[in-house]
């Protein structure tokens, strides 16, 4: 019996060496191999219709629900980044006097409270994040006819959106025809912003004048 | 699956009826064995197609005779595979660009029987078949961001081995042999998780 007690305590040691020797998909992961880059866009928008484009010097930063308009050197690096890829796929930047066919929003959101929100969530409230008025339409509302179907936000994202200011009036909406989501470690570092956004146009062919 | 689960059930039958009375008296083998994992087929194809060094395999077997012998094994493996960055269309309109990283581990516990027929030789091949269930967790990440199901399934193993006595008289030795398993799995788009196993490490008796 004494034996068979010793046997039975070595499988539980041999469980415990190779259950702790698993690869652990995470720690396995570079920084670079950490971060996703989702995109989304409205399939029965034909990005050459449109010329300008306009982008808010700030970024917004949604955190844990509450959002601020936000100046740094992360947001400039982001929306310096944009404005380069945007200019590369052939859209014109103009100031948002000028009437511009597109609105670009670049927006870090961040979620440390409690449990989960779904991308859902995040569109839901985005006109208290992005007042319409900004964009000169008081009275409209946000239209996202497209969704995230896999993917929920836990901690901090960066987010991208290409918004229709051409068709307001006609859609009574402003409709969200772009977005690019960037997720995983250190994408909040300046130094990186270019390669991000680039992955995001890289992965988005269709987007271009 | 079901003729297989038949024989296995007519093989422990044949070998209960066959078992010798002085048998009752001899001591539990306990073996311990390296278990390094080949994934074939569907599970090759489509999950990790990466051979695993990190599993091991046990058993505790009662010898009914000189020739037969029965107990229960127990295991663990684990399966793992990082893929290049890639852009998946997930649907019509929507693309992620993600390193996948796919992560499994089998736990089979398992009713095994073994059969060797050279009992006089110093060598002692034998052939090995068990049954029983597959405890199976799986976890799959784009990037750092993942999920993960656990589900329980079936599992059989045919094997064969050759036993290495430290003693001619004994049937402590070393052991070294190969199965091949058979895992049904009906998840995530797969079918079974089958593999080919070659395996090394030692048999005592138990007093």
């Amino acid at each position: 019996m004494k034996k068979i007690a010793q046997a039975l305590l070595v499988v539980v040691g041999c469980t415990w060496l190779f259950t702790s020797c698993t690869k652990d998909p995470v720690s396995n992961l570079t920084t670079e191999e950490s971060r996703i880059y989702i995109t989304d866009h409205d399939s029965t928008v034909n990005f050459s219709n449109y010329n300008t484009y306009s982008i808010s010097d700030s970024i917004a930063v949604i955190d844990n629900g509450n959002s601020k308009h936000e100046s740094s050197a992360v947001g400039s690096a982001y929306i310096a980044a944009v404005k380069k890829y945007m200019n590369q796929a052939g859209f014109t930047l103009v100031s948002k006097s000028d009437h511009p066919d597109l609105g670009v929003d670049v927006t870090h959101i961040i979620n440390t409270s409690t449990g989960v929100i779904t991308y859902g969530d995040y569109w839901d409230n985005y006109g208290g994040y992005w007042d319409p008025y900004y964009w000169g339409y008081p009275d409209y509302s946000y239209y996202v006819p497209y969704g995230y179907s896999i993917y929920q936000v836990k901690e901090g994202a960066l987010s991208i959106d290409i918004l229709d200011l051409k068709n307001a009036s006609e859609n009574n909406n402003i409709n969200m025809i772009w977005t690019g989501l960037i997720r995983g470690s250190g994408i909040l570092d300046a130094g990186v912003a270019d390669s991000q956004v680039k992955a995001l146009f890289d992965q988005s062919p269709y987007l271009k004048k | 699956m079901k003729k297989i689960k038949i024989i296995f059930a007519a093989l422990l039958v044949l070998m209960f009826y066959s078992a010798k009375t002085d048998a009752q008296s001899q001591p539990l083998q306990f073996q311990l064995n390296y278990n390094y994992s080949f994934p074939t087929g569907n599970f090759k194809n489509d999950l990790v197609n990466e051979n695993s060094p990190r599993g091991f395999m046990g058993s505790l077997m009662y010898p009914f005779s000189p020739n037969w012998s029965a107990g229960l094994a127990y295991g663990f493996q684990d399966y793992y595979q990082k893929y290049p960055r890639t852009l998946y269309h997930l649907t019509k309109t929507q693309d992620i660009s993600a390193v996948l990283t796919n992560s499994l581990q089998t736990t089979p516990i398992m009713v095994k029987a073994k059969f060797s027929p050279s009992t006089n030789s110093f060598l002692k091949p034998y052939l090995s078949l068990a049954a029983g269930a597959n405890l199976v967790e799986y976890k799959q990440y784009y990037g750092e961001f993942g999920s993960s199901q656990s589900n329980f399934g079936f599992r059989v193993q045919g094997g064969l081995g050759l036993l290495v006595p430290f003693k001619k008289t004994s049937t402590s030795g070393i052991n070294i042999g190969a199965t091949y398993d058979y895992a049904p799995y009906h998840h995530i788009g797969l079918t079974k998780l089958n593999s080919v196993n070659v395996q090394g490490g030692i048999q005592v008796q138990l007093r």
